[in-house]
């Protein structure tokens, strides 16, 4: 018994004996590895959407929802006025102590052009919604058309089990609502009266927030994710959540 | 003599604070759009620039006074007024470049003025 | 049964009358001790009561980006415990084993207590409660591990009351049909509690299949300590001497606490080395800040020394027969087990969700420290377990268990 064993072992052993096929398949994993580490958090535009999305070949399931709201970030523009911020708070009734969009401030001491970088933040109505699995009395949802999550504030039991499992920190306790509030891409107060835009993304005035349907092929958002020269990411991809907001410069 | 020396060179560190003071310091803009910062020390230490340079063409004396005109955005700098008679590309990077190397965002304005989240003073 | 029997074919005043001589049976330790827990239990739930209708933000120091405090972790304390003392119990009456008979009947009647006092903190760190009796049944989501756990533990702590009303009137079939059900519930409920945590992609300290096993080990060693403690003090406040078939059960959850605490050690250890070794991103800094950060204290002090090292050396040196080293060894257990919950739930939280994008603020470990409201309570949690133990112990006259 033992000696089989180790007689498999050694003749498992070494790159001579795996077929040509397995070493090639060994290899490429290796690439994707190395792919992946070299990138950090950086992909390239394919492997976004692929790994956001869905296999290739499954075209129309990559975006599931019609329209399919998403909002693409152009990270350099930037300034952090706050206006996004404001706007927000005015057209949701946000309170003070809470916010559903907020701006990153990034500090890199060693960089040569500037030292600081702003990063817009919302709710990346992800397509693999943690908070919405984890909602106990389903008060927080995928909205089936739109893809927007939202939340059925009557239905909010408070136990803030979507704060800890989302990966973005979208999500704070609305003291007068008795619920946990998020962004909805305006849906409630601007997108379902006719409007085309989110708050945050009009009052830009740096046109930082592209805000589109990234199931139209003519909109800006699919144009952009899906130029070949332009770098794109989403945050914490290694979350596994297929967010919908993505990231770009210039 | 040593004390001599050692007076000059205290007198001279007590002073540093005030000559910096005198080349104007930094400048926080909150028009029209919060924090935007004018480094003194960057352009007249580093950059060597004069007092002549910009005042009292570019820039009146008094600070922030000129945040209170009308064209003082974007598209004047983008024109070669205010900042943008420098930031073209050639003489120093163009305004429509770097963005954050300007503008410090309302973090950093909030950060620079000690002021908390919501805007009042800690 | 002999009490069962006779209970059952008894007028009301009658049973009055033998509960009140009953109670009155204890000594005068035993009512401070009653009247101590009480009050810590009355404390408890008006400090409840004032958060929730005041608003939790007025009084708790639980954040947006930690939401889960030290109520959490005295929830999962309290249905651990729970579910090591119906899996304790289980061994006893329902797979028959005759080591572990004579407590599983208290160990059921623990079980319950435990379960009621983590539904009692939990029900303080739920915002809206009312809300939750409604829609957790009119809306469920089959998807959420928090679903399934409150539902299971629910379930578990009917079944629980029903084989323990079984088990007093002296019918033992229905009990152990309830027992088994219940037990499958609590393993089903802690596997899922387990969950709630294990499943999340977006927090590395918590994610992965190793948690749920954690959590049964864990129950299972905390529930064998559970025993050996409350059955030592019942057996104080009956001021009843120890059986040899006492003793010997005793020895036995002593012998299942040591195994339990030895896989325990091993999983941390292995936890802690793959974590230095690997430095997996986001899990890393939780570790680090156990080893030697701002919860090192609460690390190798509560979890590592008072939950399994000094009861591991006290439960060998007391060879099973020193009862007070096994009273020492399981007391020290119960606290360091609520260090265990409270670092698992807290430091998994410390670490910002943002901290690999290097963003100012979320560069370092955030800072949570409970309330006075959030402490006092926890200790009502405590307080309630120790008072229904002291009552029960009279009223139920030492859960006493004939030989079958």
């Amino acid at each position: 018994m033992i000696r089989n064993l180790i007689k498999n072992k050694q003749q498992n052993e070494g790159v001579e004996a795996l077929s040509s096929d397995e070493r090639r398949h060994f290899l490429k994993m290796g690439l994707k590895l190395t792919g992946v580490f070299a990138g950090g958090s950086l992909l390239s535009l394919a492997s976004v959407v692929e790994k956001v999305y869905a296999t290739p070949g499954q075209f129309n399931d990559k975006y599931p929802y019609k329209p399919h709201y998403s909002m693409i970030m152009h990270l350099d523009y930037c300034v952090d006025c706050e206006r996004c911020i404001e706007a927000c708070a005015v057209t949701n009734d946000i309170p003070k102590y809470g916010f559903r969009t907020n701006i990153l401030e990034r500090q890199i001491p060693d960089g040569i052009d500037q030292q600081v970088e702003f990063m817009p933040v919302l709710c990346n109505h992800c397509n693999v919604a943690q908070c919405a699995r984890v909602c106990p009395t389903a008060a927080t949802y995928k909205n089936e058309q739109n893809g927007i999550v939202m939340m059925d504030v009557k239905k909010c039991i408070g136990c803030l089990s979507c704060q800890l499992a989302c990966p973005y920190n979208a999500r704070y306790f609305n003291e007068e609502k008795w619920a946990v509030d998020k962004c909805n891409f305006c849906f409630d107060t601007r997108l379902s009266k006719g409007e085309d835009l989110t708050a945050c993304a009009e009052a830009c005035p740096a046109g930082v927030r592209i805000f589109g349907d990234i199931s139209d092929q003519r909109s800006r958002v699919y144009r952009e994710v899906h130029q070949v020269s332009r770098t794109v990411w989403v945050l914490r991809p290694e979350a596994g959540t297929k967010p919908n907001v993505f990231y770009t410069r210039g | 003599m040593k004390k001599l020396l050692l007076g000059t060179i205290l007198l001279g560190l007590a002073l540093m604070p005030a000559f910096a003071d005198d080349s104007g310091g930094d400048i926080h803009y909150d028009k029209p759009v919060i924090g935007v910062l004018f480094s003194h020390a960057s352009h007249v230490e580093e950059a060597g620039l004069d007092c002549d340079n910009c005042h009292d063409d570019l820039f009146p004396m008094e600070a922030r006074a000129v945040q209170e005109e009308q064209d003082f955005n974007m598209l004047a700098l983008s024109e070669g007024r205010y900042c943008g008679a420098c930031h073209d590309g050639e003489m120093a990077f163009a305004s429509s470049t770097r963005c954050a190397s300007c503008h410090e965002g309302a973090i950093g304005f909030r950060r620079a003025l000690g002021l908390n989240d919501s805007g009042d003073r800690h | 049964m002999a009490n069962g029997t006779v209970t059952s074919s008894l007028t009301l005043g009658e049973i009055e009358s033998a509960l009140v001589g009953r109670l009155r049976s204890g000594g005068n330790g035993y009512y401070v001790a009653v009247l101590f827990s009480g009050v810590l239990m009355l404390v408890g739930a008006i400090a409840a009561l004032y958060a929730t209708v005041g608003g939790h933000h007025t009084v708790y120091n639980v954040t947006r980006e930690i939401p889960w405090g030290v109520l959490i972790s005295g929830y999962i304390f309290f249905v651990v415990t729970a579910t090591g003392l119906c899996l304790v119990s289980s061994i006893g009456h329902i797979f028959g084993s005759k080591t572990f008979m004579p407590i599983a009947q208290r160990a059921v009647f623990l079980s319950i207590v435990t379960l009621m006092s983590g539904f009692f903190v939990i029900l303080a760190e739920i915002k809206v409660p009312i809300r939750m009796l409604i829609y957790n049944i009119i809306s469920p989501n089959f998807t959420s591990s928090i679903w399934w756990m409150g539902t299971l533990y629910g379930l578990a702590l009917c079944l629980m009351i029903f084989e323990f009303i079984f088990l007093i009137i002296g019918r033992h079939r229905p009990a152990i049909a309830c027992g088994f059900v219940a037990l499958l519930a609590e393993i089903a409920a802690i596997s899922n509690l387990a969950g709630v945590f294990g499943l999340l992609n977006g927090r590395e300290f918590w994610h992965g299949p190793y948690l749920p096993i954690f959590f049964i080990a864990s129950a299972m060693m905390v529930g064998a300590s559970a025993t050996i403690f409350f059955q030592i003090l019942a057996q104080k406040v009956n001021g009843e001497p120890f059986t040899p078939m006492m003793r010997t059960c005793l020895a036995g959850a002593r012998k299942v606490a040591i195994l339990m605490i030895c896989i325990i050690l091993f999983f941390t250890i292995w936890r802690t080395v793959s974590t230095l070794v690997g430095m997996p991103n986001g899990q890393y800094v939780g570790v680090m800040a156990m080893l030697t950060g701002p919860y090192a204290l609460s690390f190798w002090g509560g979890e590592i020394l008072m939950a399994l090292l000094a009861p591991l050396v006290l439960y060998l040196l007391s060879r099973g027969t020193n009862i007070r080293m096994m009273l020492i060894a399981s007391g020290l257990m119960l606290i360091g087990a609520f260090f265990m919950r409270y670092n698992m739930v807290i430091v998994g939280q410390i670490i910002p969700v943002y901290i690999d994008l290097h963003v100012t603020g979320f560069t370092e470990l955030l800072e949570y420290f409970p309330s006075a409201n959030e402490i006092i309570i926890t200790l009502g949690g405590f307080g309630l377990t120790g008072f229904l133990f002291l009552l029960g112990e009279k009223i139920f006259n030492g859960h006493k268990v004939e030989d079958h």
